[in-house]
């Protein structure tokens, strides 16, 4: 059956919650990166290898927590709306899709990411011939649903209800695949794990340097440091002599570990500094914050020499973009391949990961250029 | 309170441990580490913010009172304190104790039980909103 034409809504906005949340984080999940890209981004991504090239997001959160315009894919629009709004954004957003032409609308809430087969849940909703199809995953319903273009009153009623309640029954697609709630940052973490051990059919960004050690060109690791696998280094992070980078580990951009830390188990969210000689364990670290997972609570850092937040601004956001342009440009004159590859079967053995790698500056000669250009250095620059 | 015929001494430490109430609680504390064997117990129960200064304040109790054959043990580090023992590594230097009286009652003899917390990164049931 060919896909109808359809194209996606994608919400995103933090639900307040009135239970006590002792790991939250500061915006909606789905927009932190995790492995180079939001979750946002990545599902984005699916829904247009599934056929749906149209996607637009409504997001209700701080303009800093928006992806940035340069790694939008064509085809995807982002609008922004107040907390108060959102719900009646989305609404008129929805009906603004139908009247453009759209037979079918996915509606999905991050939320939780779920790796669902949007083919084949719009198929089953053509199937049924229902107003509203939603997304089950081991019996728990995902804010995930099919719409027909004539189901106006049914989507309404979803929109003003907070999507509690459908004034039509909604008959399930039954999703088996991955899914993770996205709630708070331990889920965060898990995700990041879960895309570092291929659980997922989503992969890090950037180059694959050593099997199981995913960097993105632009990064500075100093030759005394040491990377081991699985482990995720993102555009413009430093890592400092005698770092240790171990278990998991999930550096984002713009991040910097110094000296002498170890940094295990946990992911450094983008443009935080971990300070010198430290021990990081099982723990998310950035906008100034710690949350321990295996303490199960989260403390504010003042001192920032232990952990800091240093936003990208000015001279460096440019040196930045500028990184990202080349990498591009590069990619695409077919010096460096490409970053995204395409996951290999599901039942294919994975390569063998070597226990310790030392990530010496053996990357192309693009991608030291790139780190040059970032404003960072390695050893061998000296 | 005296264990082994020695005081042992007990100092609640203030509730934000950053350069300046290091400074402070370091004149404090002064006389009791730089006395002959030193028994003292820092209670880390109020503290909510610990910065690298208190950090190198501890660290520089422990290294005074261990110059006098004294020793120096912590207790109910509350959950920003732990953060940032196990952040700088420190935490593994001292004994820490679930309590102030576990703490003092440790000098005269061996208590597993009250380095339970330490031992196996149980969360302390007096813990709240952090």
């Amino acid at each position: 059956m060919s896909m109808p034409n359809s194209c996606a809504l994608v919400l995103v906005n933090t639900e307040p919650s009135f239970r006590y949340d002792p790991l939250p984080l500061s915006g909606p999940a789905a927009l932190y990166d995790v492995a180079g890209r939001s979750p946002l981004l990545r599902v984005v991504e699916r829904l247009q290898r599934c056929g749906i090239p149209r996607v637009t997001a409504v997001i209700a959160a701080e303009r800093s927590f928006f992806p940035r315009k340069n790694v939008l894919p064509p085809g995807f629009d982002c609008r922004s709306a107040l907390d108060d709004t959102f719900w009646q954004v989305a609404e008129d957003t929805f009906v603004e899709l139908t009247r453009s032409g759209a037979d079918l609308v996915v509606l999905i809430r991050l939320g939780a990411y779920a790796e669902v087969e949007f083919e084949k849940m719009a198929e089953a909703h053509l199937e049924r011939q229902c107003p509203v199809t939603q997304a089950l995953c081991a019996d728990q319903a995902l804010e995930i649903f099919c719409i027909a273009a004539s189901g106006k009153d049914d989507a309404a009623s979803l929109f003003r209800s907070r999507f509690q309640k459908c004034r039509s029954e909604c008959p399930a697609f039954i999703h088996t695949g991955y899914m993770n709630p996205l709630a708070d940052a331990r889920d965060l973490r898990q995700l990041g794990i879960d895309i570092l051990t291929l659980k997922t059919e989503t992969r890090p960004s950037g180059k694959e340097i050593r099997p199981g050690v995913w960097v993105v060109p632009g990064v500075g690791i100093d030759p005394s440091a040491r990377v081991i696998a699985p482990a995720f280094i993102g555009t413009s992070a430093r890592i400092g002599a005698g770092a240790v980078v171990t278990r998991c580990t999930v550096i984002e951009h713009g991040a910097y570990v110094d000296c002498g830390t170890v940094v295990e188990n946990s992911t450094v969210l983008p443009s935080a500094y971990v300070g010198a000689g430290l021990d990081l364990a099982h723990s998310v670290v950035g906008m100034g914050r710690i949350a321990n997972l295996r303490r199960n609570t989260t403390v504010e850092v003042a001192d920032r020499n232990l952990i800091a937040h240093f936003p990208m601004r000015g001279a460096r956001r440019l040196m930045r973009m500028m990184t990202e342009f080349l990498s591009a440009l590069s990619a695409k004159l077919g010096r460096v391949p490409k970053p995204e590859t395409p996951a290999p079967p599901a039942l294919e053995p994975a390569p063998p990961v070597p226990d310790v790698l030392n990530v010496t500056p053996e990357t192309p000669a693009g991608d030291n250029k790139d780190a040059e250009m970032a404003g960072v250095r390695t050893d061998g620059d000296q | 309170m005296e264990t082994n015929s020695r005081p042992v001494v007990v100092k609640r430490m203030p509730e934000r441990v950053n350069a300046r109430s290091a400074r402070e609680f370091w004149n404090d504390v002064q006389p009791f580490v730089t006395a002959d064997r030193p028994q003292l117990v820092f209670d880390l129960s109020p503290v909510i913010q610990l910065d690298a200064a208190g950090v190198d304040m501890l660290l520089r109790c422990m290294a005074e009172v261990h110059k006098r054959d004294g020793d120096l043990k912590l207790a109910a580090p509350s959950e920003p304190a732990w953060v940032v023992l196990e952040l700088t590594r420190t935490e593994r230097l001292f004994e820490i104790y679930e309590t102030a009286a576990d703490a003092v009652r440790s000098f005269s003899g061996f208590l597993p039980q009250g380095m339970r917390q330490q031992l196996l990164h149980k969360r302390p049931p007096t813990s709240a909103a952090a």
